[in-house]
This record gives C-alpha cells, sequence and structure tokens, in this order.
C-alpha cells in the first residue's frame, strides 16, 4: 500500500533545501550542547546531591553547578526553538502527521519542560534550605527531562516512517497513538541520555575552574568528578552506540555503509571521541574541542540516516523555492550583531572586578 | 483534511490555543513592558539617589527573571505546539511566508535572555552605567521580537497584498501591522504598571510601598489611555465583515467585544481611583483583584480578535478549518472523503449514512466544534429536523456569515445531516407518530427548499 503523506504547502520553500538543512543541522548542535548539559547535569547533580547529604565536597559542587542551570535550561529551550522551526518547514508533512497521531503525548512536552524548570529553580534557589530533600527535587527535574526526552525520541523516529503512518491512524483515537516503542527507539534514547551525562561530565570539570580562587581543593575535586563522568559516561557510549548501530534496520545501515560520507563520518566521530577521552585527564580544552567535534559529526550523521529513512518516500529537493533573499540577508546581519552583542554583554559580566568597574 | 485531525474531546482545539495563547499573551506583553519598566525605574533610583527604590527594582528582576523567562518562554513555545497540533495546514503555511521572520525573532530571543539572565545577576558584578545598558538591551530585543511576531499575527487577519503577491513584504506590512504594534505596546506599558503594583504591594516599608505604588499606578494608567485611540485606529483596518461581526453581526462577538471595553474601563477607573488617588490604602488583594480583571481583559479581547477573523484562519486565503479558498471548487466536485488523506470511508455508503456522515464532521466541522463539549454542535443542531439541518447546511456562510460554506458533493451533505440529526434523540412525541418519513417531508415542504432525500 502507497504510504499516506500529506500534501505540501503550495508556497515554495523561501530559500534552497540545502541551506534550510543546513540551519537545521548546525542550530540542533547548539541545541544539543545547551540540552546534554541539562539532561545530564540534572542526572550527576540527583547522584551528588545524594552524596551530599554528607560530602561536603559534593555539596559544594552541587550548590556551584545549580547556580548555572537556570540559564542552561533557558538556552536550551530557546536553542531548540530554530532546529524545530527549520525541521517544520521541511519536513513539515511528516512531523505535523506523527505529532498529531500522538498530540496528547506531544502537548504533554511543554508541561513537562514547564514543571522541569521551576524544579531547577526550586533546586537551586532552595538548594541548602532543602537539605536532603534537594536529591529528589533534582532526581524528579531530571525523570521529567528524560520523559521529554522519550517523547522526542518517538516523534522524531516516527515521522521517518511514512509507510505506517496510515495503520498507525487506523489503529486508535488520533491523539492518543504514541507508536510502537521499538529496542531501536530505546537505544536511541539510551545513546542521547549517555551522552548527555558525558558531556554534561566535562562541563561540569569546564566550570570547576572558576571555583579555583573561591576554594582551589573544590575546583581541582570538582575537574576530577566531572572528568570522571565523562571518561565513565563515554565507555558505556562505545557499547550503547554498538547497541544503537546494530538496532538499525539492515536495509538503512546498508544504505549508510554504501556511502562514503556516512563511513567516514562515523570513523571520525568515534576517532575524536576516544581523541576526547584520551586527552580528558590532562587537557580539558583539547578534550572539549574533540568531543565538539564528535557532537558535530553525529548531528551530520543523524542527518544522513533521516534522509536514508526518507529516501523511497520524500525528498525536499523537488520541493519548489522561491528564494526571499534580501529578509534572509537581514536574519544573517541581526545574527552576527545578536552574538556580539552577547559576547560583549558576556565579556563585562566576566571581566576581573578590578577593571570591571574601571571602564565605562 | 490534509492531516489527521485531533479532537481533544470536550475542550476542541481552539479552547486549547486560547487558553494557553491568553496566558502567554499576558505575560509576554509584561516581558516587554517589565523591560522597559526595570532599566527606566533604575534610572529612577540613581537620578534620585533613591536606595531604597533601587532594593525594590532588585526584587522586581527577580519576580521578573521567573514569570518571564520560565512561563514566557514555555508558554510561547506551547502555542506554537498547539497551532501545529490542532491546524498544522494554517502552521505550515505561516513558516513557509515568514520563515526568516521567525528566524530574525529568534535572534532577538537569544539576545533577551542573555540580556535578563545578565540584568538580574549582574546587579551586584557590574557598574550601574553598563548593568543600565544591558536593561536597555533586553528591552530592545525584547520589544524587537514583538515588532516581528506582530506582524505575523496581523497577517492572518489583514494579509493585505499578499493575496496578489506572495512576498514577504507585502506580508508582513499588512494593513494592521503598525496600528496592532501601538495597541500592543501599549499593553505592554499597562501591563508592566499590573506586575509592578504586585510587587510593590509587597514591599514592606510604608513610605517606599506608597511611592512605588502611585509610580506603578501611572505606568497602568499611560498604558490604558493610549489603548482605545490605537484600537480605534487598529479597527479600521479590519476587513468590514469583522467589524460587523464584532458589532452585532454575532451576538456572542458583540458580547465580548463590550467585556472587553467595560473590562478595560473598570482596570482604569479601579486603578485611578484606588493606587493612584490612595497609594497608601493598596494592598495585595487589591493588586490580585487589578491583575485578575486585567487578565480577563486580555482575555476576552484576544478571544475577540480571533473570532472575528471567522470564518477564516488566514483571511480571505484559508477558512478555519484549514480548507484553502482556491480549492473550494475541486472539494465541491470531487468531494470531501475522496480528497481528505485521513478518513476510515472514502465514499458515502448510502446503508451508513452516519458513519460517513460523522467522517465529513472530523475533516470539516471538527477545528471549531467539538460533539459534546466546547462550541458543541449536538447543542447547536438541537431540536432540528433532518431538513432543517440540511437547509443549513447548504447556506451556511449566507445564514452564519462567521462560518465557512460546506464544501462537498451532495451525497456528503445529506451524509452529516443524518449524523448531526442522530446526535440528539427523537422527541418522544414524534417518536410515537406512524410514519416518519411523512413528517421529515412535510418539514422539508415547510422549508420551502425542497431538500433532497439520502
Amino acid at each position: 500500500m502507497n504510504p499516506v503523506i500529506p500534501a505540501p504547502v503550495p508556497v515554495p520553500l523561501p530559500a534552497p533545501p540545502w541551506l534550510l538543512e543546513f540551519l537545521l543541522v548546525f542550530t540542533f548542535i547548539l541545541h544539543l550542547l545547551a540540552m546534554n548539559f541539562l539532561l545530564g547535569g540534572a542526572i550527576i547533580l540527583s547522584v551528588s546531591s545524594y552524596f551530599g547529604r554528607r560530602d561536603s565536597r559534593h555539596n559544594g559542587l552541587t550548590r556551584r553547578v545549580s547556580r548555572a542551570m537556570p540559564p542552561v535550561t533557558a538556552f536550551t529551550i530557546t536553542l531548540g526553538v530554530a532546529p524545530l522551526l527549520f525541521l517544520q518547514l521541511v519536513y513539515g508533512q511528516l512531523f505535523y502527521t506523527s505529532s498529531d497521531l500522538m498530540a496528547w503525548y506531544w502537548l504533554a512536552v511543554v508541561f513537562l519542560v514547564l514543571l522541569g524548570y521551576y524544579g531547577i529553580y526550586w533546586y537551586q534557589m532552595q538548594h541548602d534550605e532543602l537539605g536532603p530533600k534537594a536529591a529528589w527535587v533534582i532526581l524528579g527535574t531530571a525523570i521529567l527531562f528524560v520523559l521529554v526526552a522519550f517523547i522526542f525520541t518517538q516523534n522524531m523516529t516516527s515521522m521517518l516512517h511514512p509507510q505506517d503512518f496510515y495503520r498507525l491512524f487506523m489503529s486508535g483515537q488520533v491523539g492518543t497513538i504514541l507508536g510502537s516503542v521499538t529496542p531501536l527507539n530505546i537505544a536511541r534514547l539510551a545513546h542521547f541520555v549517555v551522552a548527555a551525562v558525558a558531556l554534561a561530565g566535562l562541563g561540569i570539570a569546564l566550570l570547576s575552574s572558576r571555583w579555583r580562587r573561591e576554594s582551589p581543593e573544590l575546583a581541582d575535586w570538582g575537574r576530577r568528578y566531572g572528568v570522571m563522568w565523562f571518561m565513565g559516561a563515554t565507555l558505556v557510549q562505545f557499547l550503547v552506540g554498538l547497541w544503537f548501530l546494530f538496532s538499525f534496520p539492515v536495509d538503512i545501515r546498508q544504505a549508510l555503509v554504501g556511502q562514503k560520507l556516512a563511513v567516514g563520518l562515523v570513523v571520525l566521530g568515534v576517532l575524536l571521541a576516544l581523541l576526547a577521552l584520551l586527552t580528558a585527564p590532562k587537557s580539558l580544552l583539547a578534550s572539549s574541542v574533540a568531543i565538539l567535534g564528535t557532537v558535530s559529526v553525529m548531528a551530520v550523521l543523524r542527518h544522513l540516516v533521516r534522509l536514508a529513512y526518507l529516501r523511497p518516500y520524500f525528498d525536499p529537493h523537488s520541493l519548489p523555492v522561491q528564494g526571499q533573499w534580501v529578509v534572509f540577508c537581514i536574519f544573517v546581519v541581526l545574527l552576527l550583531a545578536g552574538i556580539a552583542t552577547v559576547g560583549w554583554m558576556l565579556h563585562v559580566f566576566y571581566r576581573p572586578p578590578a577593571t570591571r568597574r574601571a571602564s565605562m | 483534511m490534509n492531516y489527521p485531525v485531533w479532537q481533544p474531546f470536550m475542550l476542541g482545539g481552539g479552547l486549547v490555543i486560547g487558553f494557553i495563547a491568553i496566558l502567554h499573551v499576558f505575560v509576554s506583553h509584561f516581558a516587554v513592558g517589565g523591560g522597559l519598566f526595570l532599566p527606566l525605574t533604575e534610572h529612577k533610583a540613581y537620578r534620585e539617589n533613591n536606595p531604597a527604590l533601587l532594593e525594590y527594582v532588585k526584587s522586581h528582576s527577580k519576580f521578573f527573571v521567573l514569570v518571564v523567562l520560565v512561563f514566557g518562554a514555555v508558554s510561547g513555545v506551547s502555542i506554537w505546539w498547539s497551532i501545529g497540533l490542532i491546524n498544522p495546514e494554517a502552521t505550515a503555511t505561516l513558516i513557509h511566508v515568514f520563515v526568516w521572520g521567525w528566524a530574525i525573532e529568534w535572534v532577538f530571543f537569544i539576545v533577551e535572555i542573555a540580556a535578563a539572565f545578565i540584568y538580574y545577576y549582574g546587579w551586584d558584578r557590574l557598574d550601574p552605567k553598563t548593568h543600565l545598558l544591558v536593561g536597555w538591551i533586553y528591552f530592545a530585543a525584547a520589544w524587537a521580537s514583538l515588532l516581528v511576531i506582530n506582524g505575523i499575527l496581523t497577517f492572518m487577519l489583514t494579509p493585505g497584498r499578499w493575496l496578489d503577491t506572495q512576498t514577504f513584504a507585502s506580508a508582513y506590512f499588512n494593513p494592521g501591522m503598525l496600528p496592532s504594534l501601538v495597541v500592543r505596546t501599549a499593553v505592554c506599558i499597562a501591563l508592566a504598571g499590573v506586575y509592578a503594583l504586585i510587587t510593590s504591594a509587597a514591599v514592606g516599608d510604608v513610605a517606599l510601598r506608597s511611592e512605588v505604588v502611585a509610580y506603578a499606578a501611572k505606568w497602568l494608567l499611560l498604558g490604558t489611555a493610549i489603548i482605545p485611540f490605537a484600537g480605534i485606529w487598529y479597527i479600521s483596518t479590519l476587513p468590514s465583515m469583522a467589524r460587523e461581526i464584532s458589532m452585532g453581526g454575532a451576538p456572542a462577538v458583540t458580547i465580548f467585544a463590550g467585556f472587553s471595553v467595560f473590562f478595560s474601563a473598570l482596570v482604569m477607573a479601579f486603578t485611578y481611583f484606588g493606587p493612584h488617588r490612595r497609594p497608601g490604602h493598596f494592598n495585595m488583594v487589591f493588586a490580585f483583584l487589578l491583575a485578575i480583571l486585567a487578565l480577563s481583559t486580555t482575555g476576552v479581547t484576544e478571544w475577540v480578535r480571533e473570532a472575528v477573523r471567522k470564518p477564516y484562519i488566514i483571511y480571505d486565503y484559508m477558512y478555519a478549518n484549514s480548507f484553502r479558498v482556491a480549492d473550494m471548487g475541486r472539494l465541491r466536485d470531487q468531494g470531501v472523503l475522496k480528497s481528505a488523506r485521513w478518513v476510515r470511508e472514502h465514499e458515502v455508503d448510502p446503508h451508513a449514512l452516519e458513519r460517513a456522515g460523522e467522517e465529513v464532521f472530523r475533516v470539516q466541522c471538527a477545528s471549531c466544534h467539538t460533539v459534546y463539549g466546547y462550541n458543541s454542535i449536538r447543542f447547536a443542531v438541537k431540536g432540528w429536523s433532518w431538513s432543517m439541518i440540511d437547509y443549513q447546511l447548504g447556506h451556511l456562510d449566507s445564514l452564519k456569515g462567521f462560518m465557512p460554506p460546506f464544501v462537498g458533493t451532495d451525497a456528503e451533505r445529506q451524509a452529516l445531516g443524518a449524523w448531526l440529526a442522530s446526535l440528539n434523540p427523537v422527541p418522544a412525541s414524534i417518536r410515537i407518530e406512524p410514519e416518519a418519513s411523512n413528517a421529515k417531508s412535510q418539514s422539508s415542504d415547510a422549508t420551502g427548499e425542497g431538500a433532497s432525500q439520502p
């Protein structure tokens, strides 16, 4: 039976698909960085808060890391808007259909995020007052975010299977059809969660250098602690990654193996992860650059997987295009101006107190 | 029709979007107005060398961050989430037209969030001049995001030249854009006052409380004073049918429009005689009452703004049920069931009319009507005979100006009529009639339309 896919909007795309797909992947990488720190950070803080009941180092660490969490949450949400915007533009026919089938679950995402966000603030603002309860608050928040990740995994996988849409539609009431939770989906979720813990570990190690003036001992311990999480999770990831890779249907795996680019990216991603693992104890900077490379490579690979899944049913390059170049240029100029403005604000915020008051 | 139709049972799609959108509007306009309030009040504190006022601004900024950055941001995303689920076709169209507009708005959001955090965490880290500058950067970015989204919102009601040109510029610079921007900016100023009244009511020091309450009341009065003038300008740009609907054409909309004016007047009167004239007597209960009143004003006004757009979701381009005006001829010839992708029946089975009728309802009516809940169709057709229903369906757009025309084949219309007629049990007095078909043909004669029997 032919897959049922909605007709495209009879308004041309405002830019060629390659540009929109580039922006989709690029902004998704930005979202991933913030999201990893948030999700992985909430998981690590849950463990640390538990030990922090008796251990002052854990307690000092959770108090300091918790301060970074509200801005990270805000940026996770906002940086996530852009990739979802470009996804809806290019793949809307698939995305809206899969979302509608699971509408109640999909709508639940925003309420789970809202609760989680206030959970983050509760944990940060009441860190000391909560005492032993703090561990439960942040654990609950972490669970909310894992649930969000689960619903995302279901939807992002479901939209790649338009051949199943009509069967799903006939199987129940629109809005309640979450789709089956396959081993592939579980592997995909695990892959993301473990990656988040690894990156958050590295993030905590990086953050700890800022505590040096206040408490050099804690800064040293925090660095080792963060690196430990990073290395542990990355080692686990080699297993989870293999599991994920071998969960793909044979035809998809073969389609990827047939592409030099895809094979090259897998190899490059793994090598960069190994490099990050080896350099982590010595140089956080080298390790961070390497892992940023891994994340970027994996995001591109993810896009190739999406294309491989959809090739028989949908080709974005077949859609009509009529470039809105003037307003695109305005966007680029404003983006650069925006980055410069944020850069300047961060600069004045983080410069040492002596120069902070002298200038302006 | 192009997408599976999600019917959030008793609520209906409109109510889900409305509920989220009204709360978001109430917070997002504060995000802009509060962004003006903070640096201006901070500046005032420095100018008057008033450390107590500065302390108040600090505590207000914490409240601001918790309300705006969390609820404002997530509720904004929620609107997008809900419109994508309930009106995917219209959402997809808007994104095709305005994606770079949204991308620009996104840049402003990033700057806005960064500035808000640095402003909030920077009270003790930044020198006053730099801190103020960060406050102004926040406001500039927040107002710029309003500038972008406002044009997209007014496009839906007054798409103007875009219908012919299909260009971004003609879509964005539509007839309603400028007056609506003035209205919304005034709302931002008024809401900055509403929220400031809440935080100022919590100030412990009596002298400071009176000072801040009187100051916040000025914001509210200034905002509400501008709104009627800008509002009249905005209304003058509306399509004539939209004006008719709000001024008597559809009683419910007219009543809500009246509520909007009445609540606004109440807010103004309470503010003038309360916090403005007697700031010393102002307290938290009064502050919350004012906030609830302001929320009610926002709610009914946004509801009216949505309602007057009927029967369209994008005026003169797409009907509220996501059918494009340009597609109506084709749908009339082919029928909706044949054209719809997500139905269980593609033909009308003369032996199971109700089943096909329910499918027609789902693809054509369910974006506004529920069966039993909000805007219930069962209630709407209560007491109507099958022929009365059929006549109404045949003349929907002329009988009820705020509804799209029924589109589909005769058989589909009759099937929908049969299903609608089956929703309400036939009164006992009719059920005991010996020949039900007689009663049907009699009432069909009475309408003078001679609607054909299924």
